[in-house]
């Protein structure tokens, strides 16, 4: 495997990483009656 | 930087975003366990919630049995959550009577000990603390209950003044709201 696709690869994991950590908070920092 | 470089940056980068993810949420539940081992930290916050208040107390709620400690903010929407405790728009206040209504998020990435995260450990006879306008309210539990998120009577004014605390449940998810009543046991000055 080459640098180039290793790269693209862990950019794509990284920008996963971050919205799942976002997704996380924002399920668990929850919404309140109403 | 040569790529390989940035390879492995990335690489860290992904191992601490997802370490930080699995890790955090577990940490209120261990420092729950280290601060409960002699009561210390129980015992400490039971004595707060039988002291007068120092001059110029902010206004607070302190749950001995949940390991909370925390100041109440007013705000008009949800994004006082952000600063601590909510004190609800249009509910009571300790020194009006009636039904005072307070909210706190279950967990946050942000402040993962300084939320409502262990409020289902406090049952029925548990104390609670409130210093509201430099005076100190005494409560104790009354009522522990599970209702459905659009159970917007907890918000009801009552004709006996009462403290409402809720939050949801189950963890991680805003399912449900799990939510504590207590009635004032008296004023301190």
């Amino acid at each position: 495997m080459s640098e180039k696709t290793r790269f693209y690869i862990l950019l794509g994991l990284l920008i996963a990483s971050i919205a799942l950590l976002v997704l996380a908070n924002s399920n668990a920092s929850n919404v309140l009656v109403r | 930087m040569k790529l390989s470089r940035v390879n492995t940056l990335l690489l860290v980068l992904i191992i601490v975003i997802n370490g930080y993810t699995i890790v955090v949420p577990f940490l209120p539940s261990l420092f729950y366990k280290v601060q409960t081992k002699n009561g210390t930290r129980i015992h400490q916050l039971e004595q707060k919630v039988q002291a007068a208040p120092p001059a110029n107390a902010p206004n607070s709620l302190t749950m001995p049995t949940a390991l909370f400690d925390g100041q109440i903010f007013d705000g008009p929407d949800a994004r006082t959550l952000s600063h601590g405790v909510w004190h609800r728009p249009g509910t009571s206040t300790p020194d009006r009577g009636g039904n005072t209504v307070v909210a706190g998020h279950r967990f946050t990435y942000t402040n993962p000990v300084g939320t409502f995260y262990h409020l289902d450990k406090i049952k029925s006879g548990d104390p609670i603390g409130v210093v509201w306008n430099n005076k100190s309210y005494r409560y104790t539990v009354t009522e522990v209950k599970v209702v459905g998120p659009n159970e917007t009577s907890i918000e009801a004014p009552t004709a006996i003044p009462q403290l409402t605390i809720y939050t949801c449940t189950p963890l991680w998810l805003p399912k449900d709201r799990l939510v504590v009543i207590a009635k004032p046991l008296e004023v301190q000055p």
